[in-house]
């Protein structure tokens, strides 16, 4: 079968109808010109030029704060219940389908996080293939490469060519079919970027935590955590307890994290494990470039680029990357 | 089991073992995993509502009732007013979570437990768990040091089972307190000086430790002398593990995560991890 296609001038009409299905959000440039995932308001277009949002849309599936328990003294600890509406992020460039594609590997995994399960099971993920500018590595890294969508939108002239990945894609497809046309010409070799090759997930020996980089780095970072808060696959999240007015309630939150601040190693009675910023820098280095646990060997890197682009000390860790996982990246 | 959700239990005693450490006891339901089937070395967390939730090793041996016996230091900001309750107060646990000691693979083997401090909780359940079992394991031998004679914990149970012949104590203090002479059972040194006479079989000998993090390399270099080899030296670590199931991230060694991968790890496990050992 030839592969679908929807014409440019008929992207408003796919919106209108995939609004039918349920909320739709994607990347919208907003008054103060920051371009974020948000609601894409009836008659209006997402802006599909705009290379990377602010956030990535883990800010979906991980609230930067929410409660996980209530605690009443007649009923103890219960999970917090969440009216979860259905929800269609559109526009999700390879990268950060890739990072969505990371937290369900950490967060659906043997005992699936009941928020997180609840959120996702309910999110529908349209990709849309993109450009990469000099700030991006995803067309070195594996994992946008094989991330997976529900729909994928990939560039043409004059329109996008759309694959489905699943049942819910389907279903979908079956809904705007009177919108699509057979596409006759070339599809671009890699349907998901526009170059790129995979590699094969493997583990590396542990890096080298004497080398003059971490402290160089380290004399430089701010320690302000932008990196890791605009990053896809950062997922780290304090615990805090609140206690009712009535003392006998309670309210058990968790927040996003960050592990280049002081007190991520911290524990009761003040010993520290990761006392010095070069030592914050590797962990975070091991989880972008090795993985943890159950994910070792998977670098959760996705390569969008946010990192570097908004650190504002213009750090880089690409290149310290490249020649400790001995390939370009 | 839910592992996300803590089930209700409720302090049924709080005994000061020092003047910052106590013995407190919970009780839970009867059967559930959370107290009746752990390994000596793995965790739970335990909620004070209001306060929040820490990790905490076991400290007794595993029962059907729901009882639970966690010692506990005082110095967190949960533990802190935990200090403070009484016998009937709620509580909250999840768990049992991590890896603990391989008593599995210590069957026939002498056996060398080191302690450092409040690192004699997860050893004391350790310790229980092989006295229930006595036949199981040959040689058991308990090193175990504190700051001072009045930061030791357990010290009648741990020389009532020396008099009976169950277990070869040692134990030592770093420095003496002015006002006393020092027990005759107890010398003054740091811990690792009490393995400069220890008479072991290296190649029938497995080493527990859990200690303040300070001590571990001396303690590992010493056992590597006396013969041990890095997959004979098990060493429980200390982290921040606020989720206990490995999603906050906070607790990774490595790239192993403490609360899934350890906190029970063998020294083998960590080779050529920098500040794996603290």
């Amino acid at each position: 079968m030839a592969p679908q296609y929807i014409a440019n001038h008929n992207l408003p009409l796919l919106l209108e109808r995939l609004r039918r299905y349920a909320e739709l959000h994607g990347p919208v440039r907003g008054e103060d010109g920051v371009v974020r995932f948000a609601a894409i308001a009836p008659g209006t277009l997402p802006d599909l030029s705009a290379l990377r949002t602010l956030l990535p849309p883990k800010k979906y599936l991980l609230h930067p704060q929410e409660t996980i328990l209530n605690y009443t003294a007649a009923a103890g600890y219960q999970l917090q219940a969440e009216d979860v509406r259905s929800l269609i992020l559109f526009g999700l460039h390879p990268c950060d389908l890739a990072g969505i594609n990371y937290l369900d590997r950490v967060f659906l995994g043997d005992a699936p996080d009941p928020l997180y399960a609840a959120r996702r099971a309910t999110l529908t993920l349209i990709g849309i293939s993109c450009t990469p500018d000099e700030f991006c590595s995803c067309h070195i890294l594996p994992s946008p490469l094989n991330a997976l969508s529900d729909l994928f939108l990939c560039s043409v002239d004059e329109g996008l060519i759309v694959t489905s990945g699943s049942p819910r894609g389907d279903e979908l497809l079956d809904g705007v079919k009177d919108l699509l046309e057979e596409w006759e010409g070339a599809v671009p070799e890699d349907s998901r970027r526009f170059f790129g090759h995979a590699e094969a997930e493997q583990v590396r020996p542990e890096p080298d935590a004497t080398l003059p980089e971490w402290q160089e780095f380290a004399s430089h970072c701010l320690g302000c955590g932008a990196c890791s808060l605009c990053c896809p696959t950062c997922y780290c999240f304090d615990v805090l307890e609140f206690c009712g007015l009535d003392s006998c309630s309670a309210e058990r939150v968790r927040q996003w994290d960050n592990c280049l601040f002081k007190s991520h190693a911290e524990v009761a009675g003040g010993t520290n494990f990761r006392k010095e910023r070069a030592e914050r820098f590797l962990y975070r280095y091991r989880h972008k470039y090795r993985g943890f646990g159950p994910l070792q060997g998977v670098p959760s890197c996705v390569g969008c680029g946010r990192c570097r682009v908004v650190c504002p000390a213009g750090l880089d860790l690409r290149p310290l990357a490249e020649r400790l996982e001995g390939r370009p990246l | 089991m839910n592992r996300d959700l803590p089930i209700p239990a409720v302090i049924s005693a709080i005994r000061p073992l020092t003047v910052d450490t106590s013995l407190v006891t919970l009780n839970t339901e009867p059967h559930h995993p959370v107290a009746s089937s752990f390994l000596p070395g793995q965790f739970l967390e335990l909620s004070l509502p209001g306060a929040g939730e820490f990790p905490v090793s076991y400290c007794g041996f595993p029962s059907v009732d729901g009882s639970i016996e966690l010692c506990i230091r005082h110095i967190g900001h949960v533990t802190g007013p935990l200090r403070t309750a009484v016998p009937g107060d709620a509580a909250a646990v999840r768990g049992p979570f991590g890896h603990g000691f391989p008593l599995l693979a210590y069957v026939g083997q002498d056996l060398l437990l080191i302690a450092g401090g409040l690192g004699i909780a997860p050893l004391r359940s350790l310790l229980l768990a092989l006295l229930a079992q006595r036949e199981l394991w040959g040689r058991l031998t308990l090193l175990y040091g504190a700051r001072e004679t009045g930061a030791l914990l357990f010290t009648d149970e741990l020389l009532e089972l020396q008099n009976r012949g169950m277990v070869e104590l040692q134990l030592t203090v770093d420095h003496l307190e002015h006002c006393f002479d020092g027990p005759p059972y107890c010398r003054v040194a740091l811990l690792p000086v009490l393995l400069d006479q220890l008479d072991l079989e290296p190649d029938r000998t497995c080493a527990a430790i859990c200690g303040p993090p300070v001590v571990y390399p001396l303690l590992v270099s010493r056992l590597r002398q006396l013969g041990l080899s890095d997959d004979r030296i098990h060493l429980s670590l200390e982290r921040r593990m606020k989720c206990g199931v490995g999603r906050c991230g906070h607790c990774a060694v490595g790239t192993r995560l403490c609360c899934v991968d350890g906190p029970v790890f063998s020294l083998a496990e960590l080779a050529g991890i920098e500040g794996a050992l603290g």
